[in-house]
């Protein structure tokens, strides 16, 4: 350790002044002015205002619909893949965990782009329905909630899959059997010694993917089109077809307020779930 | 346990059928003969892929993206390797306030540091929309390089450096004669993270673009609302090749993923 304090900030100084003038400031100036009121003096009204609407209402819900459905989706698949790859010998480990991570490198917007080549009215889902006589016209996927949902849960699978990778390496070797020796079932096995002991995986890949959700632009933008709405979409929409920079504000603090929220609601499900735990231990004794 | 042998493949399988399919759709439509985007490819050629060249827009839409990526890391790097040298090597009053700072932006919402450099750098001090993305790029990549850099400067020593400059070497001779040469592999990785997230970056860059200035993922969004053949996606298979490629290499050399 070196103890020089005048040359440690020069050091440091640069990079997080050059953060504070082009990043930071911008930002809070941008979200102070949700809270400008027209004649100079402070408001809430831009909020009211906001969710007084029943389109952004709409938009709001999908978003947090959306966001919480592909969270617990990417859970649910993500186990089961991480679990299996763990499983795997070393060798082969390495490789299936290369071809997981492997769509994080390729561009949003390729990744996108190919759900309009499968979803679309020709695409390969509607080209099987009509082969197999489940429907007789096309079916409008694209454009739907249902493909948004899709193309949010491809792009972030992979994230919730890592950290559930990792979480699971780190359990001690022989929890799981010792748990079936003396009598769990898998359902037992998977609530009362996985879920527990890998939570803090569970909660950086859930706080990854809902907060990926929240924040993309690309895949609402592609698989919604200009009807169906996420929060993303709707404040592009706002600056550059109305003119709305009050709501664009409005809608930036929301985002930002749910991304903090989620993280910390899920850091509290995790510690809930261990005193609850520990208490029922506690009467069983 | 019949069932746990049938388990594993069949769930890899999907799983990396969900992943990994939609992207061999994108490089098998590319090599279509046919007019529009379709699956199966009707006929073989390569004229789509030779027509992503022939775009003016892309050309200048991929050079602008390059310079973002290259210029944009190489600057967050210049700001971020002192500040990392600082926060893990001095005692240093406000440490875990400058981490936030510098780490910010990698919480806030790309299209939101867009729209607010937009309004208030742009604007009111008439700055260029290039030096803009390029102001943009850097605070995004800023992040990922002091955390990685700090990640390797973690893992070695500090006394080698104190030897140094005990034996008589300046501090800055030390860093550049020990320090720089043992941390060249988190750099390099660095870099390569940051070039790839930059590239890759769309929301960011959504609001700042002007006439003849954009990016390329940009670009592509903007052309693929107006024609629907199959360029954008050779374009999107050749980016992806580039992007897979660069970090396989990264990963051969520099063993990319102790680092990220």
């Amino acid at each position: 350790m070196f103890q020089n304090r005048a040359e440690a900030l020069a050091l440091a100084l640069p990079a997080a002044l050059f953060a504070a003038a082009v990043f930071i400031a911008p930002v809070v100036i941008l979200l102070s002015d949700g809270f400008r009121a027209p004649g100079g003096g402070w408001t809430i009204s831009a909020y009211t205002e906001f969710f007084s609407s029943s389109l952004n209402q709409a938009v709001f819900l999908r978003t947090l619909k959306l966001g919480v459905l592909v969270t617990i989706v990417a859970a649910v698949i993500g186990y089961a893949a991480a679990f299996a790859i763990v499983s795997l010998e070393p060798g082969k480990k390495g490789k299936v965990t290369g071809l997981i991570v492997l769509p994080l490198m390729i561009s949003p917007v390729a990744r996108t782009y190919a759900w309009i080549v499968i979803l679309g009215r020709t695409g390969i889902v509607n080209q099987a329905f009509q082969a197999l006589g489940i429907s007789e016209a096309p079916l409008r996927i694209l454009f739907s909630e249902t493909a948004i949902f899709i193309g949010l849960l491809q792009l972030f699978l992979p994230l919730m899959i890592i950290s559930l990778i990792s979480a699971l390496e780190n359990m001690p070797k022989d929890a799981i059997p010792a748990a079936r020796v003396l009598g769990a079932n898998w359902f037992q096995v998977f609530w009362k010694v996985i879920l527990p002991l890998t939570k803090e995986g569970v909660v950086i890949g859930g706080t990854l993917v809902f907060t990926g959700c929240l924040t993309a632009y690309i895949t609402p933008a592609i698989l919604g089109g200009s009807k169906v709405l996420m929060l993303e979409t709707l404040l592009y929409q706002q600056v550059t077809v109305s003119n709305n920079f009050v709501a664009a504000s409005v809608i930036a603090l929301i985002l930002i307020v749910m991304s903090f929220a989620a993280n910390i609601l899920l850091k509290r499900v995790a510690t809930a779930r261990n005193k609850t735990m520990r208490n029922t231990k506690g009467t069983a004794q | 346990m019949m069932a746990r042998n049938l388990f594993i493949p069949i769930t890899l399988g999907l799983v990396i059928t969900f992943l990994i399919g939609p992207f061999l759709i994108i490089v098998a439509a590319s090599f279509s003969a046919g007019e529009t985007l379709a699956f199966p490819p009707q006929g073989f050629s390569l004229r789509w892929i030779a027509k992503v060249f022939t775009v003016e827009s892309f050309r200048d839409s991929f050079y602008m993206s390059m310079f973002l990526a290259i210029g944009g890391t190489l600057a967050a790097l210049i700001l971020g390797i002192p500040a990392s040298y600082a926060l893990s090597r001095y005692k240093l009053p406000g440490a875990e306030t400058i981490r936030t700072i510098v780490s910010a932006p990698i919480i806030v919402p790309g299209i939101i540091v867009g729209l607010s450099l937009l309004r208030y750098i742009v604007v009111p001090f008439q700055v260029g929309i290039t030096l803009a993305l390029f102001l943009a790029h850097t605070a995004l990549i800023l992040p990922y390089a002091v955390r990685v850099v700090s990640a390797s400067l973690g893992n070695l020593r500090s006394d080698i450096e104190e030897a140094a400059v005990l034996l008589g070497s300046s501090r800055l001779g030390a860093f550049f004669r020990v320090v720089l040469p043992n941390i060249r592999g988190g750099i390099m990785s660095a870099f390569i993270l940051g070039f790839v997230t930059s590239f890759n970056q769309v929301p960011v860059s959504l609001f700042l673009s002007g006439p003849g200035v954009r990016t390329l993922p940009v670009d592509m969004i903007a052309y693929m609302e107006i024609v629907f053949d199959p360029s954008v996606a050779a374009l999107s298979a050749l980016l992806a090749f580039m992007s897979i490629g660069i970090v396989f290499l990264a990963e051969r050399f520099l063993g990319f993923s102790r680092y990220v």
